[in-house]
């Protein structure tokens, strides 16, 4: 046997069965999107599988009783402002500290972390205090506001870390050549960051999508609501949650985006080649 | 959105300086006999002359019968948005993030004009408005609140109705009739449940009577505790949880556990002791009728064989709380009161078509609003079987059920201990054999105590 | 900050370029700065003021009470064991993602055959909304349907009237709590994993292999020093969201099941009193006592990752 060939059967044994625990849940939450309601109460029916068929009743049920596309377009709406206004503070910021050696750069960077360790809990209300004053309670402006919160100080870390790895004498060069400051900046430094940048953007992304506790508070009406909290909150009537329903609305974000991050996930790993997280 | 202007509008429905003139002349009959859309409108004098145009912004539970939120969202606030020109919206949350979402909105001084909770929110008497317009408008109607109701939403020592109750759901057992017949037994009173407990289990039916941290569990533990005389507060609202009768009960409960009962009861949510009744497996419940109206949707194998009763007999009396009680408040800092007030009165008033749109589920606090006679003929019309099964909650209602607090009256103290679930933890502890009847009882009595030394210090008890 | 913070061997080469560059490095970082403080700063000393009163109900204002709060609260059995189970929680859970991830992006290194598939399926949890996904936990752990109980049932293991419950008995409750957040972190474990290892120089590979380290002993003398800056920083952003994170006890167990509690953490207790029960102030006081053990946590690693790393 080649130590080829063994390396790779043990990748299969080892990735194997933890791909498949891993996504287990899936599986279940596929089967239980397109199962039939009367099988829920039926002992004799797997779980596995359909007994009566696969049934669409399910998505159709979350579709017309429930505002889902709308959610959805709330979470993506969300999820791109925030991003951007994360890399638009989170970029410039992580620059400086990283090139801000010393001890000041360096409890910089350390205080920003610290922000992290301040749990939702201690700050949802006296910050939907500061929403209503700013008389954005219920808009998704609110939460556009307050996701950088978390999203900021994590992305400027990720950044501070990935431009100490940028030779110093890349931007030297461009400086000796004539370059402004603010131009060797735009023109050569952020586009070799740009797998940093990526970086950035799936993180924020996923830490916007995960994020249960504000949106549940800044956001009170239905139609407004996002898809972490419109799900839990009206799907659930209390004595029965809508199992097939939840399941397939659990199902149409996950899916494109694990096929996007996989997609993505060398081009990321790409960027970090070189100890990001020095 | 109603415009004055359009003729076509204002020949469905009465001009307001038309409705004086009738009320002056004995309304009652008129309202009763209906307009074209069906629905009574009494036209108040109370709220002549106020302004009841703009929103109206009401958040409430998701209902556990679907039919009544479609009725009230697709009905009701329509038609009464119409006949008021105001825009009614509503949004539904899952009831257990209700006290979050108060909470929140009381930080930030806005929110909702009509909150909707699903226990007397005592807690927020501070923040929200006095409602005794609106139940004196109602009581001017239809006649008295009841006993459980005023005594959930009034509190003496601050002499403030600090909520509106629309409605209370009488708490009766749900059982499989078909597996109690098969081991010779029925929860007639509890001993004969903890008789037929290892009988039932046995039978692979074992009982359901929750001990989790939820709303079913705590209702169904206070209205035991109840059953064998023990309260956790007395009528002028001091603790007395502490009582040999307590001890008792807990421990009659915890050797039912024993017998009758699998793990699974400590790990609920509301809807885990429904589930567990619709899986076939659990032989009984505590819990509302939509235990049995889910079935009946569903058309599952047993339907026909769920059948409803009072809460068991215990050693002292047979009494049960409510289920859930409905209670709106309005805040102080809401926008539209005058409509909000008008709102909760036109719903009470017309309470009859809430009735039937819950399926017997919402059971009105102002008992005028629909008497019992109606109510019996409504139960007996109902085509499931056993046919005539849902009458007897009107017994139960008439009976057996009392207010949160009992003999006491609904307090923030009583609704602080509510929301951290000690009476569960307490029945539990023992259940577990983690604690001694006796240490269980004294330690939840000693929690207890701390909480209503709190607010008594505050002034509300 | 200009004047002391940069300390280069091309000092007089950027003599002129100093002021600038501390002008341009305090605009840069500003925006960011002022949002955090603004952001989070702000609402965290008004909860800091909270937790000194006796605020309650969702008013933000009420009498100062001392440290009456912080005494009650921290002496209150439920909050010491809620500490404990935080601190069994973060750990546990860690060392299962930590030996998971780790093992997962070392075996995910090589290319071969349907790599692609297994890696999306392992993106999986990561990418599915949170809520969402702990809503089909919820299902697959249901006293009544849980499809593990079903199995198991059916394959004669377990009993049908009394299975296992998952979230109802004690130590399944943490055991299961403990399982899913790992669950959900393994994913984002492998990613930082994956990243540090190939971020490996290749001419430390080649040297080790001249040295002769293969295999585990490669794994031990080479990789592993080189991964522990990044696995620290991995290790401390797991911690920190797993104590500071309510979700996923909240939706599965909600701190339950009775008696015991055994999964109420610091964050879900708090949340029960501040919100739940209308205590803003004692609250704040339980939230609070997680902030200093968090910062000395991430203080001592963040001392340890840099006195560790190799260049």
């Amino acid at each position: 046997m080649s130590n080829a060939f063994r390396e790779k059967s043990l990748s299969y044994l080892i990735v194997g069965p933890f791909a498949i625990v891993l996504a287990f849940p899936f599986y279940v939450m596929v089967i239980t999107a397109f199962k039939n309601g009367t099988e829920f109460y039926d002992a004799s029916a797997t779980p596995y599988w359909f007994k009566q068929g696969p049934t669409l009743d399910n998505a159709r049920f979350l579709f017309d009783n429930t505002p889902y596309t709308d959610w959805l377009e709330n979470t993506a709406l969300i999820g791109v402002a925030v991003v951007g206004i994360t890399l638009l503070l989170a970029l410039p910021a992580g620059y400086a500290l990283a090139r801000l050696s010393g001890r000041v750069g360096q409890s910089l960077g350390v205080g920003i972390f610290l922000t992290y360790l301040v749990p939702p809990t201690l700050l949802f209300l006296p910050l939907f205090w500061v929403i209503s004053r700013l008389h954005l309670q219920d808009r998704l402006l609110a939460l556009i506001l307050v996701y950088p919160s978390f999203t900021v100080p994590f992305s400027t870390w990720l950044m501070m870390g990935f431009f100490k790895t940028i030779p110093q004498e890349l931007e030297d060069a461009a400086r000796v050549d004539g370059a402004s400051r603010l131009k060797t900046l735009v023109r050569v430094i952020f586009p070799i960051s740009l797998p940093g940048i990526l970086t950035v953007i799936i993180f924020s992304f996923s830490l916007v999508l995960n994020e249960f506790v504000y949106a549940f508070t800044f956001i009170s009406s239905t139609a407004h609501r996002t898809l972490s909290t419109g799900v839990y909150t009206d799907l659930i009537r209390g004595d029965l949650p809508e199992w097939g329903a939840i399941m397939v609305a659990a199902l149409i974000p996950s899916i494109p985006l694990a096929l996007l991050y996989n997609t993505f996930l060398d081009r990321f790993i790409a960027g970090f080649t070189g100890g990001a997280f020095r | 959105m109603a415009s004055s202007d359009d003729p076509g509008r204002r020949e469905g429905r009465y001009d307001r300086r038309e409705l004086i003139r009738r009320a002056g002349a004995g309304a009652a009959a008129v309202g009763v006999a209906g307009s074209g859309l069906g629905q009574a409108f009494y036209g108040p004098l109370r709220f002549k002359g106020r302004d009841l145009s703009g929103d109206l912004t009401i958040i409430q539970w998701a209902h556990f019968v679907p039919a009544y939120d479609q009725w009230f969202d697709n009905t009701w606030i329509k038609q009464w948005g119409q006949k008021n020109d105001v825009q009614v919206k509503v949004d539904h949350i899952l009831n257990t993030l209700l006290p979050t979402r108060a909470a929140a909105e009381v930080a930030a001084g806005q929110g909702h004009d009509l909150f909707f909770q699903l226990s007397p929110p005592a807690q927020f008497e501070d923040q929200v408005i006095d409602h005794k317009e609106i139940v004196q408008e109602v009581t001017r109607k239809v006649g008295k609140i009841g006993l459980v109701g005023k005594k959930a939403t009034y509190n003496p020592k601050t002499k403030k109705w600090f909520a509106f109750s629309d409605n209370y759901v009488p708490d009766p057992v749900v059982w499989r009739r078909d597996i109690w017949n098969g081991v010779g037994e029925s929860p007639a009173t509890w001993e004969h449940v903890r008789r037929a407990a290892p009988k039932l289990k046995a039978a692979g039916h074992p009982l359901g009577i929750g001990q989790s941290a939820e709303l079913d569990s705590n209702m169904a533990l206070m209205s035991f505790l109840m059953c064998f005389g023990a309260y956790v507060q007395n009528e002028k609202n001091q603790v007395v949880l502490k009582s040999k009768r307590a001890v008792e009960a807990v421990k009659f409960m915890a050797d039912i556990y024993k017998r009758g009962e699998t793990d699974e009861i400590f790990g609920w949510d509301p809807s885990g002791n429904n589930n567990f009744i619709y899986s076939g497996k659990g032989s009984l419940i505590l819990n509302a009728i939509s235990a049995t109206r889910t079935p009946e949707d569903r058309k599952l194998p047993f339907a026909d064989d769920l059948w409803i009763w009072p809460i068991p007999k215990g050693p002292v009396q047979r009494k049960g709380f409510e289920h859930v009680m409905g209670c709106y408040q309005i805040w102080k800092f809401a926008k539209n009161k005058a409509a909000a007030k008008k709102f909760l009165a036109d719903l009470e008033i017309n309470y009859s078509q809430a009735f039937t749109a819950s399926k017997f589920y919402n059971f009105p606090s102002f008992p005028g609003a629909m008497p019992f006679s109606k109510i019996r003929r409504a139960t007996a019309a109902d085509k499931h079987k056993p046919l005539g099964k849902y009458g007897i909650l009107t017994t139960i209602a008439q009976k057996y059920t009392v207010n949160p607090g009992y003999p006491g009256n609904a307090n923030a103290a009583f609704d602080e201990m509510f929301n951290k679930f000690l009476i569960p933890k307490m029945f539990a502890q023992v259940s577990k054999g983690q604690m001694s009847a006796q240490d269980a009882v004294n330690a939840a009595n000693h929690d207890i105590q701390a909480i209503y030394k709190k607010w008594r210090k505050l002034g509300k008890i | 900050m200009e004047a002391a913070a940069v300390a280069r061997p091309r000092a007089s080469r950027w003599g002129n370029a100093l002021e600038r560059q501390g002008v341009l490095a305090s605009v840069l970082v500003a925006p960011a700065v002022i949002f955090i403080a603004a952001l989070v700063g702000g609402p965290l000393l008004l909860s800091v003021y909270l937790s000194f009163t006796n605020a309650t109900a969702g008013s933000l204002s009420g009498k100062w009470v001392g440290t009456e709060n912080f005494r009650h609260e921290w002496s209150n059995q439920t909050f010491q064991d809620a500490a404990w189970h935080t601190f069994l929680f973060t750990v546990l859970s860690q060392v299962v993602v930590l030996l998971v991830a780790g093992l997962l992006a070392h075996a995910l290194l090589r290319s071969f055959p349907g790599k692609w598939i297994l890696r999306f399926l392992i993106l999986l949890p990561w990418a599915a909304p949170l809520p969402l996904s702990l809503m089909g936990w919820k299902w697959m752990f249901d006293t009544s349907y849980s499809i593990i109980n079903w199995t198991l049932e059916n394959l004669g293991f377990v009993s049908k009237i009394d299975p296992p419950q998952w979230l109802a008995q004690p130590r399944l409750a943490m055991g299961s709590v403990i399982a899913v957040h790992a669950w959900r972190l393994i994913p984002f474990a492998v990613v930082i994993f994956l990243a540090g290892l190939a971020s490996i120089p290749k001419e430390v590979d080649d040297a080790a292999a001249i040295d002769g380290a293969t295999g585990l002993k490669k794994f031990a003398f080479v990789t592993l020093p080189l991964q522990l800056p990044i696995a620290t920083v991995a290790l401390l952003f797991g911690i920190v969201f797993t104590a500071t994170d309510m979700a996923v006890v909240y939706i599965l167990t909600q701190g339950g099941p009775p008696p015991s509690f055994s999964t109420e953490m610091v964050t879900t207790w708090s949340y029960k009193t501040g919100i739940e029960s209308g205590s803003l102030g004692p609250g704040a006081a339980i939230s609070l006592a997680l902030l200093p053990v968090l910062a000395v946590v991430a203080i001592g690693m963040l001392i340890f990752a840099r006195k560790r790393e190799v260049t």
